[in-house]
């Protein structure tokens, strides 16, 4: 149990899924987040939407979904 | 193997982050400025040594290596290993701390859970910083001697007088900057080398396609998915449980290192800003330490030993005056580690024993003086102590195991605590104790439990396990924390909304 040998019929194709998915739900989650809470910190003048740190999460996440699609 | 202009190019180096660090002394007048840079810090700069910190010397040696042996698969620790992680740090936990007023981790656990817990997180990982300077100037100058012939002692000294004069002097804020030189001196130093290289093995097409018809050992090179029961270090089972959903979060959310740059953002924008920013940079660190070691099965194939594979490049590759910028990327990143460990441990020093245990109540500036004198003393007993890793070789690789018992149970401490309002102070600390005891129990019989070489990955996942469970028992059974004990130390949904108090 301890080397996850209960897992072992799940292929490499199957786990680069779920590690897909995973980024998918973190994306989600952090397009739930309040653009509110987002901005905290900044001037309402100075929150312009490069300043969206939830573009800035996105770009990051697609980025790596596209290495592990890649590989 | 260094020429003249090898030498101008590193010496200028050294020379130039020493007047830029001291340039920083002016604008230290309190602990606040010494530990937390006045709180006056942008979000690029702070991200930039968040990454440059987290990679040193032997890291460019030892994933090169890994990818020599393994291939891409050893990627998984800066992409999918750090990336959630600092989303989830940047977005929950950062915020936290920073409106907080933190200046430590463990004081974080000690205002959640009690001093105990405090104290004993923070004696951990004091422990862990000093041990691992003297190693980490040791193995670095062994490194540096056979990669350069640079003699050992020059090294260690010239590191420690120049990372030592200007963290004494500046505090984080000229460890932070000067960091950021050190980044792009790393950056450029390294994708030099990368492209070169490129160019040398005929593009990736080709290597791809080199390597992929060397035999049945190089057959999954370049998966980053490897199956559950690989014998290389990185099955897939231990990447997702080990590493993403353990390790990679005890590093981003529990290191002091890591989380005391972004307590020196200018405002709550800027502290979350940084650990963004540093993600989206941490994700090119393989293809400055990774892609050397690919390319090398291609130049130098049958290395019996892969750390030889960056060595080998680099001799091969590289041009007079490259030599000396991938020479002062080398330097770079052993000083960004080295002005990271001290600065850090001087904090956690002076904030979580002394002022506590030794002298409460002092004024502002004997804290700030103590802070100086903590970094005097932690870098003579890192030099004093770096040659004793001669004569115990594989204690670098011991230190680093020492910590990893530590990972799992701090993380769950960490995030019981920081979205569960019924754990308490005894959950916390049984936890903690429990947590490690099981990390060291795993490890110890590691050979009659796993079935992979090294199973890190594996106990740091259970020994988190470990102590989730029993913070959660002990928690249960154990009085709650009143609403006014919580205040401004548990999530709250309303920090979603438009409640600005946490």
């Amino acid at each position: 149990m301890l080397n996850f040998d209960w897992l072992s019929g799940v292929s490499p194709e199957t786990a680069k899924m779920i590690f897909l998915g995973l980024y998918g739900l973190i994306g989600i989650l952090v397009l739930m987040i309040p653009n509110e809470y987002i901005y905290e910190g900044l001037k309402k003048e100075d929150r312009h939407w490069y300043n969206n740190l939830k573009l800035w999460s996105l770009g990051v996440l697609t980025i790596l979904a596209s290495i592990y699609y890649q590989f | 193997m260094l020429t003249g202009i090898d030498y101008f190019i590193v010496i200028s180096y050294i020379v130039g982050m020493l007047i830029l660090g001291l340039y920083f002394k002016k604008f230290v007048n309190s602990s606040e400025d010494y530990f937390l840079g006045g709180k006056s810090l942008p979000f690029w700069a702070i991200g930039m040594s968040i990454v440059v910190s987290d990679i040193g010397a032997l890291d460019f040696v030892g994933v090169s290596g890994q990818a020599y042996r393994y291939g891409v698969s050893v990627g998984n620790f800066d992409w999918v290993g750090s990336v959630p992680a600092m989303l989830l740090a940047a977005f929950i936990f950062i915020p936290y701390f920073w409106r907080g007023g933190m200046y430590t981790i463990p004081e974080y656990l000690g205002r959640r859970y009690n001093q105990k817990v405090r104290t004993i997180a923070s004696v951990t990982w004091i422990l862990f910083f000093a041990l691992d300077l003297g190693v980490l100037f040791w193995a670095s100058a062994v490194l540096l001697n056979v990669l350069m012939g640079w003699p050992i002692w020059v090294s260690i000294f010239a590191t420690a007088g120049v990372v030592g004069l200007y963290t004494y002097f500046g505090g984080i804020t000229a460890v932070i900057m000067t960091d950021v030189v050190q980044m792009v001196i790393m950056f450029i130093g390294g994708f030099a080398l990368v492209f070169l290289s490129l160019y040398e093995v005929g593009g990736w097409d080709n290597m791809v396609e080199k390597i992929s018809t060397m035999g049945p050992e190089y057959r999954s090179h370049f998966d980053i998915i490897q199956p559950s029961d690989t014998k290389s270090p990185f099955p897939w089972t231990g990447i997702l449980f080990g590493l993403t959903f353990v390790m990679a979060n005890a590093y981003m959310i529990g290191n002091q290192a890591i989380v005391q740059r972004c307590l020196t953002a200018k405002n709550e924008w800027h502290a979350k800003a940084s650990m963004i920013f540093a993600s989206a940079l941490k994700m090119l660190i393989p293809i400055l330490v990774l892609f050397p070691g690919l390319m090398a099965i291609v130049v130098h194939p049958g290395l019996e030993d892969g750390d030889l594979a960056l060595p080998m490049m680099i001799k091969s590759i590289l041009p007079p005056g490259l030599i000396g910028l991938m020479f002062a990327a080398f330097f770079a990143g052993l000083m960004s580690s080295v002005d990271s460990l001290l600065n850090s441990t001087a904090t956690l020093f002076t904030k979580d024993i002394y002022e506590p245990f030794i002298k409460k109540g002092a004024s502002d500036q004997h804290y700030l003086k103590v802070g100086q004198i903590s970094t005097l003393v932690l870098l003579i007993i890192g030099v004093a102590t770096s040659p004793i890793s001669s004569d115990f070789p594989g204690i670098y690789v011991a230190i680093q195991t020492f910590m990893s018992y530590f990972q799992g149970p701090l993380f769950a401490i960490l995030l019981l605590g920081i979205f569960w309002k019924r754990t308490t102070q005894w959950g916390g600390l049984s936890a903690l104790v429990i947590g490690i005891g099981s990390a060291i129990f795993l490890n110890v019989f590691k050979q009659r439990f796993f079935t992979i070489e090294e199973p890190f990955l594996y106990i740091s996942w259970w020994s988190f396990l470990v102590g989730f469970i029993i913070n959660i028992t002990v928690s249960l059974m154990t009085k709650p924390h009143t609403k006014d004990q919580l205040e401004g130390l548990v999530f709250s949904s309303k920090i979603l909304a438009k409640n600005k108090t946490l």
